[in-house]
């Protein structure tokens, strides 16, 4: 869907992408980084927005350097700050958007009723813009950019600011409407839940490089429960019967990593320390979150 | 429920059937030219300045205009200041039009750039299939036509009027196409010049009120502080930095005539090459142009 190669962006003296090189299959992903990253510089790339000082990009299967605004007619981009006029209506200002992305004045209202339907906006879609929560804010922000039925969508923190019932909501509408209008997605985000709610892959980008790229179910797998063992004295006897026992030990320095099963792997490790006469300090049964792997990966 | 899925099933079979990006640009700007004239709270100055610049056209130019200001002129260089319709079509300020074509291009190109920094929709509009500069082409029509109405139009009616004064010959319209032809450039010519000027300082003072007072400031301003300037240096180029005094001194030209200008009740001619006035009008109008494509490519970078 987007093919990235050794993309270099500074600003001045700043490096936001540096030998930038990502490979983003079809479907719904998400980029995920500190402040700072490179994810806004990258997503600007791929819009056309701005141009890399070296390297190449392509937007299904189109280079950028050859087409940079009219690939846009397939591209949909949702930003995250607030940029919708207030003095218009839903109504008007999703068929301006349509009319400016080309669509003619009967397709662009149809479209609009249409979209706004599946928000479910009744006759709020023509009160002013100025008047809508922070919800319907960001719900209209979203149909903005998929008026124009584009064959992917950017979406810029869109969460950003909403209390959790309404963060919830959008992630629904998000994963309706991109699913009804087979829409790909490309979701940058802080929020590490949104990419499990909505994304089937997720590339993490820390300091303009590409730190990882892995599917989220697999990564969801990794959320397994675990028991942090820390003992004293003979670890590696300790861990040798451990193994003996078919239990898989991951070790980091004096603190150990025992999947749990059920409570009866707390008596294996009892056992094993007892058996190799060590010392148990600590047993805590712990979870890989997604919130673990993005800290280990980007720290 | 059957109604929803049948929605769904169009929604997600829809083909968008996209037009061409030049068609995207004159739809967003004949829009554009439209809410300038819409009844609504804006559109209502400009609709009266443009109403007030038509009475006084036809007051002026048209009912009042005297018998003894027929044209031609047959020395209209010498006998200029007498002559009203050529001097009505070569300096627009002669009959205080000027006043409301300023004001008119301030009020109605404050808002064009500026309210769309200011609510940031400049970013969703970027991120359409339209470049920085069609972009500015679309915010350009507007307020281009709009100007065209009023500086075009009203010298086309005095131009009808003295050719019905003349007995409305056909002969006389084939000897002044000239006429016609330097009415319609010098139009164009002072649309262009002020719309590119109000979209300057929309762009750059994106509040819509402020960029309108500091447009309408900027060309009055320098106007009498350059005439003040005049009377103690006497050098003529200092003219060049009123862009009131450089737009009339261009129109002069289009229509082959020489320049006066008024300073403090007296006219006065004014010695200029085409290389200074023509170099002054360039820096001008394309400092405007690439100061304003420098701060939209500012706003594409950043947030």
């Amino acid at each position: 869907m987007i093919e990235a190669r050794n993309v270099i962006k500074k600003y001045g003296s700043v490096t936001a992408l540096d030998d930038f090189s990502v490979e983003i299959p079809k479907g719904k992903i998400g980029i995920l980084g500190p402040n700072g990253a490179g994810k806004s510089t990258f997503v600007k790339i791929a819009l056309g927005l701005i141009t890399a000082n070296s390297g190449k990009v392509t937007v299904l299967g189109e280079s950028l350097d050859k087409n940079s605004v009219d690939i846009r007619r397939k591209i949909g981009y949702m930003p995250e700050h607030d940029c919708i006029p207030n003095h218009m209506s839903g109504v008007e200002f999703l068929i301006e958007m349509g009319l400016v992305s080309g669509m003619d004045t009967p397709n662009a209202t149809q479209r609009t009723h249409e979209i706004l339907g599946h928000l479910q906006m009744g006759d709020e879609k023509y009160r002013k813009i100025e008047e809508y929560s922070g919800g319907m804010r960001q719900k209209i922000k979203l149909a903005q950019g998929l008026i124009h039925g584009p064959e992917i969508i950017f979406l810029d923190e869109p969460t950003s600011g909403l209390d959790p019932k309404a963060r919830l909501e959008m992630l629904d509408t998000i994963n309706g409407l991109t699913e009804i209008g087979n829409t790909n997605v490309l979701l940058s985000t802080h929020i590490l839940q949104d990419v499990e709610t909505v994304c089937d892959h997720v590339i993490i980008i820390n300091n303009g490089k590409l730190q990882m790229k892995d599917n989220v179910k697999e990564l969801m797998k990794r959320q397994n429960d675990f028991i942090q063992v820390r003992v004293g004295g003979d670890i590696d006897g300790f861990v040798d019967i451990l193994k003996n026992n078919k239990i898989n030990v991951t070790t980091d320095g004096r603190i150990l990593r025992v999947p749990y099963v059920n409570d009866q792997t707390f008596q294996q490790i009892i056992d094993a320390a007892v058996e190799n006469n060590c010392q148990l300090y600590e047993m805590e049964r712990s979870k890989v979150t997604m919130d673990n792997i993005y800290l280990e990966v980007v720290e | 429920m059957k109604d929803e899925a049948q929605v769904s099933e169009k929604f997600a079979k829809y083909d968008p059937k996209l037009t061409t990006r030049p068609r995207i640009v004159i739809g967003m700007g004949l829009r554009g030219f439209f809410n300038l004239i819409k009844l609504n709270k804006k559109g209502v100055w400009n609709l009266a300045l443009v109403f007030l610049i038509y009475l006084w056209s036809i007051v002026f130019f048209v009912l009042m205009a005297g018998e003894g200001n027929v044209y031609p002129c047959e020395q209209m260089n010498s006998e200029f200041k007498y002559c009203q319709p050529i001097a009505y079509y070569e300096d627009l300020g002669l009959g205080g039009i000027r006043l409301f074509l300023v004001t008119l291009a301030a009020i109605a190109s404050g808002g064009l750039i500026a309210n769309d920094m200011n609510d940031k929709s400049l970013h969703l509009y970027l991120s359409r299939p339209i470049g920085r500069l069609d972009y500015l082409i679309a915010r350009f029509i507007p307020i281009f036509l709009l100007l065209i109405f009023v500086t075009v139009v009203p010298n086309l009616i005095t131009f009808m009027t003295q050719w019905s004064n003349s007995g409305l010959e056909f002969d006389w319209i084939k000897n002044h196409k000239w006429l016609m032809f330097d009415i319609i450039i010098q139009g164009i010519f002072y649309s262009t010049s002020y719309s590119i000027i109000g979209l300057t300082f929309s762009t750059l003072i994106n509040r819509e009120y402020r960029a309108a007072g500091a447009f309408f400031l900027f060309v009055y301003g320098t106007n009498i502080i350059v005439e003040i300037f005049h009377s103690f240096v006497k050098d003529d180029r200092v003219l060049l930095l009123s862009i009131a005094h450089l737009l009339d001194i261009v129109s002069f030209k289009i229509f082959k005539a020489e320049y006066y200008f008024t300073s403090f009740g007296d006219l006065k001619g004014i010695e200029l090459s085409n290389i200074e006035i023509f170099g002054a009008l360039t820096i001008i109008i394309g400092g405007c142009g690439i100061f304003v494509n420098w701060m939209i490519s500012q706003m594409e970078e950043n947030k």
